[in-house]
């Protein structure tokens, strides 16, 4: 793992810092939010999974597989949410846990998406990703 | 006839560059409206040069504040047809509301009394009512809305206002657009000694609201819909109805006498005028209203009326696209809620937002309403006075766009 972001991650990051322009962005994302590695279906959106202060549904599962790594599964209802999300999976899944709640959503503003990462949006992306953080951080000391 | 070129000049941020290189198109005046500057001017210049408390001390500095607290209340009560002494400052509608529910219906409901609302109302005249209900036992009746022509459902009002005490209406629905009928809401419910609220936040900023040819017995205003800044706005009521109530909130600009054997409050409008007055803030709205003066409200309506009606008609046209409201009605103010069927409401705002157009989404604090419309948020535009038809036309292209690419 690179300081910010995994290394497997910099393909991806570089093919949206080459977009053209910001909608070029957003459409390369909305490819992604189809590209879920571990998608949450509807059926399986509980309470218990749902994040909070989101005005978009939106809903994660953080485990171990049984070699102890770990798997993200989410479901969004905003594209751009599970866009992210699909690309914080392909983050995260198969690392430690530990290494996982050391991650940052630098890898989003190195895409040129910041506008995602702002409290201030009610699109529900920075919590789903501190949910899976702070979840991260406690499967590390299980 | 307005001049639009001349208006949107009195407003600085109108030429706001963002962060992505796109120009400002500001579509979220029913959240609110920007500010001219010599709103901003007003408030620099109290803060300047006389900055002080009101109605406290015997300085310059304190005569020249009260004056301003005072002139700005003339001003702005005069505007709406009233009296100062018919006027409360408050923090905005939704203060405004409250302060009749705890201040007025608390004294003067009881257990069993019916209050009449609609399914249409922002949360601020649902919520006080619900409280009120729990605490007080009053009855909280819904007027429903028809779900095809987005319009109240009067017959269902009538109904409603059998034995009623009280009925808190919108003027304009935040959310749709539509203009109620009001006049026949008031006079229907006059006819039965009922009391009447109506909650003037949207249709302030688009025609002439007249408390006194009105006849209702609450006003509810907010000033930063209407070129005002936030953080203010009134009750307009009658000496009557302020007769009949009693301190909302305690404290400050309230009292007349306070030992440790109790306390006395000021009479009229005073006693619910706590605290610190917001000086800044009614100067400022002041200005807003002496600005708003140069032009004829009705001007103002039919501008917002005809770009409203052209991005209805034009928004329809792009498949996927449901409008929520009848922004061709000549009576709807400048709000078009809108969904796409493919592409969710946050997404649909943010990529708008690329473009520069700065749209609301969400549930506009109505959720009954959403509820009502089989939704959970809408997309909203929103126009006003500075507003052009070829903004709309920007808008339209790039929301067509979005929808070609995204849809």
């Amino acid at each position: 793992m690179s300081s910010l972001w995994p290394e497997h991650l910099d393909e991806i990051v570089e093919e949206f810092k080459d977009c053209f322009d910001s909608m070029e962005r957003y459409e390369l994302l909305f490819e992604y939010a189809k590209k879920n590695p571990k998608p949450l279906p509807e059926e399986e959106w509980t309470e218990e999974n749902q994040i909070l202060g989101c005005q978009s549904r939106a809903h994660v599962i953080c485990l171990l597989n049984n070699k102890g790594l770990f798997v993200l599964r989410s479901g969004a209802d905003a594209q751009i949410v599970q866009g992210l999300m699909s690309i914080t999976a392909i983050a995260v899944n198969g690392l430690k846990p530990i290494e996982v709640s050391e991650l940052t959503p630098a890898f989003v503003e190195e895409m040129g998406l910041k506008a995602a990462l702002s409290p201030n949006r009610a699109n529900g992306f920075l919590n789903m990703f501190n949910r899976v953080i702070k979840e991260a951080k406690i499967l590390s000391e299980t | 006839m307005l001049d639009i070129d001349a208006i949107r000049a009195d407003f600085p941020i109108l030429g706001r560059v963002l962060p992505n290189g796109k120009n400002l198109v500001y579509f979220d005046n029913a959240a609110t409206s920007q500010k001219p500057q010599c709103v901003i001017d007003a408030m620099s210049d109290f803060y300047e040069n006389y900055n002080s408390n009101a109605h406290r001390a015997n300085h310059t500095l304190a005569d020249e504040a009260s004056s301003a607290l005072e002139n700005a209340r003339s001003q702005i009560s005069n505007f709406f047809g009233a009296k100062p002494e018919n006027m409360i400052y408050t923090s905005g509608a939704t203060e405004a509301i409250n302060l009749v529910s705890y201040g007025w219906a608390k004294n003067n409901l009881h257990n069993g009394d019916v209050i009449v609302i609609t399914e249409m109302e922002h949360h601020a005249d649902i919520v006080p009512w619900q409280e009120l209900s729990k605490e007080k036992g009053v009855e909280v009746r819904y007027v429903p809305i028809n779900n095809e022509t987005f319009v109240l459902d009067m017959e269902a009002f009538e109904i409603a206002l059998e034995g009623a005490k009280l009925v808190c209406v919108t003027h304009t629905s935040n959310v749709l657009g539509i203009r109620n009928p009001i006049e026949d809401i008031i006079k229907m419910s006059k006819k039965i000694g009922c009391k009447v609220l109506i909650d003037c936040a949207q249709g302030a900023p688009h025609e002439k609201i007249n408390f006194e040819t009105l006849g209702a017995d609450f006003l509810a205003i907010s000033a930063h819909k209407m070129a005002g800044p936030t953080g203010i706005g009134c009750l307009l009521t009658s000496i009557e109805r302020i007769q009949e109530m009693g301190p909302f909130m305690t404290g400050g600009s309230m009292i007349k006498k306070v030992t440790t054997d109790g306390s006395t409050f000021k009479d009229g409008h005073a006693m619910f005028e706590t605290g610190t007055p917001r000086i800044a803030e009614a100067i400022g709205w002041g200005a807003a209203v002496e600005w708003l003066e140069q032009f004829k409200m009705e001007d103002i309506h039919n501008h917002v009326h005809e770009i409203a009606s052209f991005a209805g008609n034009e928004m329809e046209k792009i498949p996927g696209i449901k409008i929520f409201g009848d922004p061709s009605n000549k009576d709807s103010s400048g709000a078009v809620s809108f969904l796409h069927e493919n592409i969710q409401s946050q997404d649909l705002a943010l990529l708008l937002d690329q473009g520069g157009y700065a749209v609301r989404t969400g549930h506009h604090c109505a959720q009954p309403l959403m509820d009502a419309l089989g939704v959970p948020s809408t997309n909203r535009a929103s126009f006003w006075i500075y507003n052009t038809k070829e903004e709309v036309e920007g808008f339209i292209n790039h929301l067509k766009y979005i929808c070609e690419k995204f849809g």
